[in-house]
């Protein structure tokens, strides 16, 4: 079920009712809230659901036997199995395909076909996300952070479906805490929970799919039909719209945890003002950043095994964590790039003294590099597309709201963080029932825009 | 258990005092945004439910949709609210008048025996001199989310020459699904605006669903009474798109899904579109993707280029990169035999 559809405009305001009736009574909220997450998910196929409950099982009698183990050994062991099984799901449904056709493909070059099988194996919506956060709640136990949940806790947790499909990817002890206890009814940031759900409708359907639509599909599907003018039209176009689709959806996660009382952690923060590699990993995709840096990153030895060690982590975290995003090449190679340019950002170690404004411009433009690579169905059609970047030719695409929405969603980032955090206080003072209508007024406006080719699925649904 | 206390910025909300209202106040919210919705689209969730596919979740919104639908139609609010919104809308306006409901489109024509034309003939298949190759100026990729990837994958194929190539997939459409688009409607407008001299149309993963028949009485699928109502829409199309014999039309038919229940639908598609374009098979190529994809039933993967590769999206209906490409290569040799470009 996508949130922005009718479906989950019957679902929600249910769900957001009952919940609230029963929230006194944990033992009734917890197991409604299940089975409602599970309803949110069977929307995309049943069968998904016995994969999350397998999941749920394995990490939450892993957790246990972690917990009950007093040899810390012993604990590494079964943390050790419960992480390669939680891994191994991933591998089975994601990167089966991807390996298999690659070595077959390798193995054919050098002249030893094999009979491999080749199976188009259906991806699970949210895979990625509740595989990592299965992983997150059986580390923490491990490491003694949280204690071990109750099983329809952790099954709350795992499947909460605001979270669910495309994240934000929650912690542990970010989430299992707010369900020690009932939510308090008389405090609920209902003005920020519209709010949020309003702006991320208008970035993804409104802005996200009018840029793919009009500049970047046709694009990105033959660059070598279109010269320089449009494809670096195209290329800002998608910078503007992978932020639009993903942070438009992880608004409206947030939005509607928080009219249900919980919280979710921030996962951008004006990442297009980012002045280094480093930087725009702490405000994009924030939630993934940390989890790679505190299970994957640190794990390796982090930084502390000097220079040469500190390198090989970076690289190997940014490869896997691009790896993550998608089964394809191009994805680990704008891993391996952003990997470079920490490991380069390492290295000169704020000995290059330059302007702010041009290490965001310059900044700015290797993370729109970055992006040309993600996009990139195969890595021939980003050569291809990076080749076009130079090529003289007419402005075919450039019209006032496309550039008007690159400028202004590209722009917003760049204004003083004070203003936006005022606006959000007037927004929280306004009366619940007009902020209800005009919400409501806000739909109809963004239903409109929607054109007859409908509403493209959200990018981050895919990893 | 130790409270959150990394950069997660958990307590963002508890800042500034954003925290002012009670859960009712929640519920109170989005209550009166859906009740004001209702009023305003009830017939679009209506509309919704009937674009479905059968199921539990079908009749869950159409339990909502239909009284929903009921009280909006009452009102005059929805035709209001359009006035106001409908200039943001990136469609452009379909002419009723071309629609699959128009009358005389029910039946497929008049009564009487219709005469044979030269146009029923392909030249190849009689042994008479090819017609001359024209040259081709737009070419036009449409239809329902089959067509895409093999739009970007034919443009790919023809980029650097004179060819323009207009990829227009309508994704969730369907022939039989006149309530969603109209293809009557579409048709004529693609027509209308582009004035394509060949048309590739690849659509058919969305269809079965009832249609009026002759009589307006419904006709649910997939018996020959539907088959006849569907081979009936596709003929008017191909007739749209052929604009009196000025253009040509390859149309795709769909390879065997996976699923069993989507393989008696796509048997009775392939075999309306066979039947629908027999009086213009001088100017409408039929192109059977079940011998390149499916010779001996559904498979994921096949030899392409000598190599075993998946050439199936997971989904077992549609064709992944690779499957396009080598239906795009397939497509281009045949507009070859009528085109020069």
């Amino acid at each position: 079920m996508l949130f922005p559809t009718v479906q989950f405009a019957i679902f929600f305001p249910i769900v957001l009712a009952l919940s609230w009736a029963l929230m006194s009574r944990p033992r009734l909220w917890k197991p409604f809230i299940v089975v409602a997450s599970y309803v949110f998910y069977a929307a995309a196929s049943w069968r998904f659901c016995l994969l999350l409950a397998g999941v749920t099982l394995g990490n939450q009698a892993a957790a246990r036997l972690i917990d009950r183990a007093a040899d810390e050994r012993r604990r590494s062991v079964i943390l050790g199995v419960a992480v390669a099984l939680d891994l191994g799901v991933l591998a089975a449904f994601k990167y089966y395909g991807f390996f298999v056709q690659s070595l077959a493909h390798g193995l054919d070059d050098v002249g030893l076909g094999l009979p491999l099988p080749l199976l188009a194996i259906a991806l699970p919506v949210g895979i990625s996300f509740f595989t990592f956060q299965a992983i997150s709640y059986v580390v923490d136990v491990k490491r003694r952070v949280v204690p071990p949940s109750g099983l329809v806790d952790v099954a709350v947790y795992l499947s909460f479906f605001p979270h669910l499909v495309a994240g934000p990817i929650v912690r542990a002890k970010e989430f299992l805490p707010q369900l020690a206890a009932p939510r308090d009814p008389s405090r609920v940031a209902v003005g920020s929970g519209i709010a949020l759900i309003g702006l991320g409708l208008v970035k993804k359907v409104v802005i996200a799919d009018f840029l793919a639509r009009t500049v970047v599909d046709p694009v990105f599907a033959v660059p070598d039909a279109y010269s320089a003018p449009d494809v670096w039209l195209a290329a800002y176009a998608y910078t503007a719209q992978i932020f639009c689709d993903f942070s438009g959806y992880t608004d409206m996660a947030i939005g509607l945890a928080l009219l249900m009382g919980y919280v979710f952690p921030q996962n951008f923060r004006s990442p297009y003002r980012a002045t280094g590699f480093r930087d725009f990993w702490r405000r994009w995709h924030m939630t993934l950043s940390r989890f790679l840096r505190d299970f994957l990153y640190i794990p390796l030895g982090g930084n502390r095994g000097g220079r040469a060690k500190t390198y090989r982590n970076l690289l190997i975290t940014m490869v896997l964590g691009g790896l993550w995003h998608g089964a394809a090449w191009p994805f680990v190679l704008w891993g391996a790039f952003h990997g470079v340019g920490l490991v380069a950002e390492h290295a000169l170690g704020g000995r290059l003294r330059t302007p702010g404004w041009l290490r965001w411009l310059v900044t700015f433009h290797l993370i729109v590099l970055g992006w040309i690579l993600f996009r990139s169905q195969s890595i021939d059609l980003a050569g291809s597309f990076l080749s076009r970047l130079t090529v003289p030719g007419d402005a075919t695409l450039w019209s006032v709201p496309v550039v008007l929405a690159i400028v202004v969603v590209i722009g917003l980032q760049l204004l003083p963080e004070k203003p936006l955090e005022r606006l959000q206080v007037r927004i929280e003072r306004i009366r619940p029932a007009v902020l209800g209508a005009g919400f409501a007024v806000l739909v109809l406006f963004v239903g409109a825009t929607v054109s007859s080719q409908g509403v493209a699925p959200f990018i981050y649904f895919r990893f | 258990m130790s409270p959150p206390t990394d950069d997660s910025l958990m307590n963002r909300f508890d800042e500034h005092g954003l925290r002012r209202f009670r859960a009712r106040d929640a519920v109170i919210a989005v209550t009166l945004a859906s009740l004001l919705l209702v009023l305003f689209e009830g017939a679009a969730v209506r509309r919704a439910g009937e674009q479905m596919d059968p199921g539990v979740g079908r009749g869950v919104v159409l339990a909502v949709g239909k009284p929903a639908g009921a009280i909006a139609d009452a009102l005059p609010l929805a035709s209001a609210a359009h006035s106001v919104t409908g200039w943001l809308s990136p469609d452009g306006k379909l002419d009723a008048r071309d629609s699959f409901t128009a009358a005389s489109a029910v039946t497929g024509g008049d009564a009487g025996v219709p005469p044979v034309t030269a146009d029923a003939f392909d030249p190849a298949r009689i042994g008479a001199p090819p017609a001359p190759k024209r040259r081709l100026h737009t070419l036009l990729v449409t239809g329902d989310s089959m067509s895409t990837p093999l739009d970007s994958e034919v443009s790919r194929l023809l980029v650097g020459g004179t060819v323009r190539v207009i990829g227009e997939p309508h994704l969730g459409t369907g022939i039989s699904k006149s309530f969603l688009v109209d293809w009557g409607q579409l048709s004529a407008q693609q027509v209308k605006r582009d004035h394509p001299n060949a048309v590739v149309v690849f659509i058919g993963a969305n269809e079965g669903f009832p249609m009026k028949g002759p009589g307006g009485r419904e006709v649910k699928c997939c018996g020959a009474d539907w088959a006849a109502v569907y081979a009936n829409r596709v003929r008017r199309m191909v007739d749209t798109y052929r604009q009196r014999g000025a253009a040509r039309i390859y149309w795709i038919g769909i390879p065997a899904p996976r699923s069993a229940a989507r393989q008696k639908i796509s048997r009775v598609v392939n075999e309306a579109a066979e039947v629908a374009t027999q009086p213009w098979r001088g100017q409408v190529r039929v192109i059977d993707t079940g011998a390149i994809f499916t010779p001996h039933g559904y498979r994921d993967a096949m030899k392409v280029g000598g190599v075993e590769s998946i050439v199936r999206q997971p989904d077992g209906i549609h064709l992944n990169q690779k499957g396009a490409a080598l239906l795009a290569a397939t497509l281009l040799q045949q507009i070859r035999q009528d085109f020069v470009y």
